[in-house]
C-alpha cells in the first residue's frame, strides 16, 4: 500500500486488500435515466471500516452512483454488478438493501419536513424492530449531535440547513448500517457547520461504520478519506490513496483550485 | 423615470391588493350566511338544533368518504375518482348481505340486529379495502411515472366500470333494505327531537375516525404512510417498502368507504349504481374545502358540507331548498379552488404547486 501511486483508468483498484474485508464492490455498472446513459462502467470498492470519497464535477455521476447502490428506481442499472457483504444486490429493491446494511443521507437532505426530529430519526430505523437498540441509537445520535437533542419535537422542515444535515446523517445512522452513503453533506452549510459535519464523519467511522462520501468540497473530503475516486462523465478516471490524489497535478488543478 | 417607478411598483402592489379584495367578499359571504343562520335560529330554534344534529350525522358519512380522497391524494397526488363508487359498492354489498344472506327484517331484536350490523361492517370494509387495492394495482400503479393526467383518466374509467358492474348485477332501480335502525326518539326537548339512527351513525363513524388518527399518528405503518406522502424517494431510502405502503393506504381508504357505504344504506335504506357518484363528488368537495391531503381538514370540510346541506334543505326561512344543494356545494368547490386552493386547514408549501 505504501508505494501505491495514483493510478488511472476505470478498472484500477487501489491497493490489494484481502477479498474478505471488501464490504462493497461496484463492478462496471452502467446506469440509465430513461435513455440517458449516466454511468458508463463505474468500478469502485469500499473495505470494512474505511472512508472512501467520490469526487468530481457536477453531473459526473456521483449521486447516480450512490442511487444505483441504494437500489432506487432511477437510474436503472442495466449492466455490471454491485456486491455488498458477499451478496449481490444489483437489482434488489431499495428497502431490502437498507435491511442488509446500507443507509444513505441523500443530497439535499430530504428530511420528512412535517415530521418531528425524533420521528425522522425513527424512520431511519424503519427496518429494525429491536426497541432497546433503537433507544440506544437515538442516544448515540443525540450525543453525536447535541443540537438535535434540543430540537426533538420540532418539525424537521423548520430547522436550519445545518441542523437538517445533522438530522439527515443521524437518520441514516439509525439504520445501524455497515456502510453509510453520504451525499454532499457540506452543501450549502456555513463553514462552522462544515467543520462540525466532517468531524462527525470521522467519529462515525471511528465507531466502526464504513463511509462512502460524495463531496464537492474535495479538499476536506480527501483530508478525512483513506482512499478516493475521481469521476468524470460517468467514469472513474483516477483512483488511489487520498494523500496521493491530493498531490496529483490534475486533481489539484480541477478540484482543489490550486 | 416616472414610468420606471410605476412598473417597478406594480408587481409589488398587485399581490398585496388582490387577497384583501377577495378576502372582503369572502368575509361578506360568511357574514351573510351567519346572519341567515341566526335569523333562522331566532325564528325556529327547535328546527335549527334538530337540523344541526342531522347535519352532523350526514357530515360524518361524508367524512368517511372524504378521508379516502384525501389519504390517496396525500400519498399519490391523485384524485381517485373511483372512490365514490367504491363507497357505492360497499353500500350495495351491504344491502345484498342484509337482504339475501342475513334476510334482516325491520324491527329486529337488538341481539339479532347488532351482530349482523357488526358482521356487515367487517365484510363491507374488507371487500371495499381489497377492491381499492386492486384498483390501484390495475389502474394506477402501471401509470406511476406517467403524466398526471393519465391516472386521472383511468380513475374516471374505473368509476364507470364499477357503476356498470353494479348496474349489470342489480339493475337500474334502487335496492331497498328494511328500516333496521331504530327511529324512535332519544329525546324530544322543546321541539328538538334526536333519533336513535342519527346517533348510531355517529357511534359507528367517530370510533373509525379516531382509529384512523391513531393509525396514522402512532403506528409504524401510519408513520410510513406519512413519510411516503412527504417524500416518496426518501422513504424508499429509509427502507420503507413504498409499493406496500401505497397499497396499505388504498386498503385503509377503501375500508373507510366500505364502512360508510354500510352506514349509508342502513340509514337511508336505499342504494343504487349511481349513488356513489353524487356523494363522491360532495365528499371530494369536502376534502378540498378542508385542504386536500390534510386528514383533520377532510373531517372539518365534511362536517361543514353536511351542515350546509342539512341547513339548506331543512331550514324554513329563505333557504334555497334541496334543488339547490348541488349548486351550492359545487359553487363552494369552485370558490375554494379559485381563492383558497390550499383549503381551510391546508398549509401553503413552498414546493407545492
Amino acid at each position: 500500500m505504501s508505494d501505491a501511486a495514483a493510478t488511472t483508468g476505470p478498472s484500477a483498484t487501489a491497493g490489494a486488500g484481502a477479498a474478505s474485508d471488501i464490504l462493497l464492490s461496484v463492478e462496471g455498472i452502467h446506469s440509465y435515466y430513461g435513455a440517458i446513459h449516466a454511468l458508463k462502467g463505474v468500478t469502485l470498492e469500499v473495505r470494512q471500516g474505511e472512508i472512501v470519497t467520490l469526487i468530481g464535477a457536477n453531473g459526473a455521476g456521483k449521486s447516480s452512483t450512490l442511487r444505483s447502490i441504494n437500489g432506487l428506481p432511477s437510474p436503472k442499472v442495466r449492466d455490471g454488478r454491485i456486491v455488498f457483504d458477499g451478496q449481490e444486490i444489483t437489482h434488489r429493491p431499495g428497502h431490502e438493501i437498507v435491511k442488509l446494511g446500507i443507509a444513505q443521507s441523500p443530497e439535499g437532505r430530504r428530511l420528512f419536513p412535517r415530521m418531528t426530529v425524533v420521528e425522522n430519526l425513527e424512520m431511519g430505523a424503519f427496518q429494525r424492530s429491536d426497541k432497546s437498540g433503537l433507544k440506544e441509537d437515538l442516544e448515540r445520535v443525540f450525543s453525536l449531535f447535541p443540537r438535535l437533542a434540543e430540537r426533538k419535537t420540532q418539525k424537521a422542515g423548520t430547522m436550519s440547513g445545518g441542523e437538517q444535515q445533522m438530522c439527515a446523517i443521524g437518520r441514516a445512522l439509525m439504520a445501524r448500517p455497515k456502510l453509510v452513503l453520504l451525499d454532499e453533506p457540506s452543501m450549502g452549510l456555513a463553514p462552522i457547520f462544515v467543520e462540525r459535519i466532517f468531524e462527525t464523519i470521522v467519529e462515525i467511522n471511528r465507531q466502526g461504520t464504513a463511509v462512502l462520501l460524495v463531496e464537492q468540497n474535495a479538499l476536506m473530503a480527501l483530508d478525512v478519506a483513506s482512499r478516493g475516486y475521481v469521476l468524470e462523465i460517468g467514469q472513474v478516471v483516477l483512483s488511489g490513496p487520498a494523500q496521493d490524489l491530493r498531490k496529483d497535478e490534475k486533481v489539484r488543478k480541477a478540484y482543489l483550485g490550486e | 423615470m416616472t414610468s420606471d417607478a410605476r412598473t417597478e411598483r406594480l408587481p409589488r402592489l398587485l399581490p398585496r391588493r388582490l387577497p384583501s379584495f377577495t378576502g372582503f367578499f369572502g368575509n361578506l359571504l360568511v357574514l351573510v350566511v351567519v346572519a341567515w343562520l341566526l335569523t333562522n335560529l331566532a325564528k325556529t330554534p327547535g328546527d335549527f338544533f334538530q337540523i344541526l344534529l342531522f347535519g352532523l350525522s350526514l357530515g360524518a358519512i361524508y367524512a368517511l368518504v372524504a378521508l379516502g380522497y384525501t389519504l390517496v391524494y396525500g400519498i399519490l397526488e391523485l384524485i381517485n375518482f373511483a372512490h365514490g363508487d367504491v363507497f357505492m359498492f360497499g353500500g350495495t354489498i351491504s344491502a345484498v348481505f342484509i337482504l339475501e344472506v342475513f334476510s334482516l327484517g325491520s324491527h329486529e331484536h337488538w341481539y339479532v340486529l347488532w351482530p349482523v350490523v357488526a358482521g356487515c361492517v367487517v365484510i363491507s370494509m374488507l371487500i371495499c379495502g381489497i377492491l381499492n387495492v386492486l384498483i390501484e394495482m390495475v389502474a394506477y400503479r402501471p401509470l406511476r411515472n406517467a403524466p398526471r393526467l393519465a391516472p386521472l383518466i383511468t380513475a374516471v374509467g374505473m368509476s364507470f366500470i364499477l357503476q356498470d358492474v353494479v348496474l349489470g348485477w342489480r339493475g337500474p332501480n334502487y335496492i331497498t333494505v328494511p328500516t333496521t335502525l331504530p327511529r324512535s326518539n332519544i329525546f324530544a326537548v322543546g321541539g328538538v327531537t334526536y333519533r336513535w339512527d342519527e346517533l348510531i351513525v355517529l357511534l359507528v363513524t367517530v370510533p373509525l375516525l379516531l382509529g384512523l388518527v391513531y393509525l396514522v399518528q402512532k403506528t409504524k405503518q401510519g408513520k410510513a404512510m406519512r413519510a411516503t406522502a412527504q417524500d416518496r424517494e426518501a422513504a424508499a431510502m429509509m427502507g420503507i417498502n413504498v409499493n406496500r405502503t401505497i397499497s396499505f393506504t388504498f386498503l385503509v381508504a377503501g375500508a373507510l368507504a366500505g364502512a360508510g357505504g354500510l352506514i349509508y344504506v342502513l340509514w337511508q335504506t336505499q342504494v343504487r349504481f349511481d349513488s356513489g357518484f353524487r356523494l363522491g363528488l360532495i365528499s371530494f368537495t369536502a376534502a378540498v374545502l378542508g385542504g386536500i391531503g390534510n386528514l383533520p381538514g377532510a373531517v372539518l370540510g365534511a362536517v361543514l358540507i353536511g351542515l350546509i346541506q342539512a341547513f339548506n334543505e331543512g331550514l324554513s326561512w329563505s333557504a334555497p331548498g334541496s334543488d339547490w344543494t348541488q349548486s351550492i356545494v359545487f359553487s363552494i368547490l369552485i370558490l375554494i379552488l379559485v381563492f383558497r386552493p390550499e383549503g381551510l386547514l391546508g398549509e401553503k408549501t413552498p414546493e407545492g404547486q
